[in-house]
Parts: C-alpha cells; structure tokens; sequence
C-alpha cells in the first residue's frame, strides 16, 4: 500500500514519528463512486442463504479504498508535499447499489 | 380436481418452506464453523503486550517508533435470509435483534483479526489509534433499496518499536 505510486508517506496519527511537519497544506481528499455488478449480485444472493462474508464485494470495496486513497496522495503530490497525516475513511452510499468511498487528510511538508 | 388442488398447494407450500429450510440449516451449519476458526485464529496470534490493536494515538508510555506504516482491513458481511426474516420479525415488537447483532460483532471481530495477521505477517509490533468504520450496503430490486451487507472497515498505524 505505501508503495502507491505517489511516493509519499502517510498515516492515520497526527504526526509523522521522527520527523517534524514544518508547513502544512491543506486538507486533500480523494474520492471514488463505485456500483456492484450485477453477476456479483446474483452470486451474493447465493450466499445469503447461509449468511456470512461475500468476498466479492469485500474485494471490490477494498480495490476501491485503494483507489481513493491513490487520488488523495495524487492530490497531495500534486501540491507539493511529501507526507500525508490524520488520514481518515468515510464511506457513503449515494444511491441504491452505489457506495462512495472517500479518503482525506492534511497534506503536510515534513522535515 | 380435489387432487389435482392438492398437488398445487403441495408444490406452494414446497417452494415457500424448502428455500427457508436450507437456509436455516445452512445457516445452522456454517456460520458457528466459521465463528470458532475465527475464535481459533484470534487465540492463535499472540503479541508480546497483550493485545496488538489500540485506539491511543500514541504507544503507551511514549515509547519511540522506529517504523511505521498505515494498514486497513474490511469485511463485508451479510445475515442469511433466515436472520434477516427472523430479524424482520423482532423488529415489528423492536428491542435488540440479537440475529443483526451477531454478525455485526462477528464482522467487526473479523476485521479487527484480519488486521492483526496483516500486522503480525509484516512484522509489526502493534496497531494504535485504530478506528472502525460501518457501512451498509444496499441493492436496489423490486424498486426499493434493500441491506444486502455491512461493511467494516478497520484501520490504523502499525508500530515497529
């Protein structure tokens, strides 16, 4: 995961350990909307009749955290800084079948 | 047609009761398996402090960190068809539907051991300032949104002291 592609370093606490944040730059966030598709749909419903994790949608949300949290450290490179801190998670579900998976954070200068 | 009507409200009654039944044992049978290998697994990753994962933002006693990297885990889970019948029932009187409870517990505790092995294979000491995240999950059919899931994310630091 730190090795996505924007090589800066982030974390989910307020400072980075044995670096001191000189300036900081913002808030940036990063954000994707993704749907289930529907053989996904069908093959869970499957897995209803027992109960328990679908892998499927376990995966897929998980491939999308990732992408949001890509385009937070895009943003974040994009303005110069080389860490990000306080990252947090947020998810939404905008419409039905459809989940916003946002990631955000202060990008930070850190020496 | 005394017969032939019986046959028909044989089959009804058949296509109503079968799918219910083989939930219900499938339930029965699967998900207390899964349960205790979770509980095996949990009792099976030790760190040297008790537990790995912890909400402070800092390790206790203020201890240095040599290394450090963001980690998350998630789950997704979803009642059976009968937890969720059963849980459509209690909520009619409300008051705790301990069905929803469980696998909500259960897809928490298995985000936050997934989260510790993630830890543990990496070589980590310890997670702090975790957080957890819920999140349903809907489908749309019949033209409204139904809960097909829950998400649970975990998240957190993982420390090398």
């Amino acid at each position: 995961m730190q090795a996505a592609a924007p090589n800066l370093i982030f974390s989910n606490i307020e400072t980075i350990p044995g670096m001191t944040i000189s300036q900081s730059l913002g808030v940036v966030t990063g954000s994707t909307v993704r749907a289930k598709n529907v053989f996904k749909d069908i093959g869970a419903a499957f897995k209803n009749i027992a109960g328990g994790e679908i892998k499927a949608y376990t995966e897929l949300l998980q491939e999308s955290r990732n992408e949001a949290l890509f385009r937070m450290l895009q943003d974040a490179a994009a303005r110069g800084a080389n860490a990000v801190v306080n990252v947090r998670f947020a998810t939404s579900s905008v419409a039905g079948g459809a989940a916003e998976l946002l990631a955000y954070g202060t990008a930070v200068i850190a020496q | 047609m005394a017969f032939e009507g019986m046959i028909f409200a044989a089959i009804g009654c058949g296509c109503t009761v079968v799918p219910w039944l083989l939930s219900l044992i499938a339930t029965m049978i699967y998900q207390p398996r899964k349960r205790k290998a979770l509980l095996e697994r949990e009792s099976a990753t030790s760190f040297v402090s008790g537990d790995a994962l912890s909400t402070l933002s800092k390790p206790l006693g203020n201890r240095e960190i040599r290394e450090f990297r963001m980690m998350m885990s998630s789950v997704v889970m979803s009642p059976s068809w009968v937890q969720m019948w059963i849980g459509g029932i209690i909520s009619l009187f409300g008051g705790e539907i301990n069905v929803f409870t469980k696998v909500v517990d259960w897809a928490r505790r298995e985000a936050k051991q997934r989260l510790r092995e993630q830890v543990s294979e990496a070589g980590f000491d310890g997670v702090i300032n975790l957080r957890l995240e819920t999140s349903m999950l809907t489908k749309t059919g019949g033209g409204k949104d139904r809960t097909s899931g829950v998400e649970i994310l975990a998240y957190g630091t993982a420390i090398k002291y």
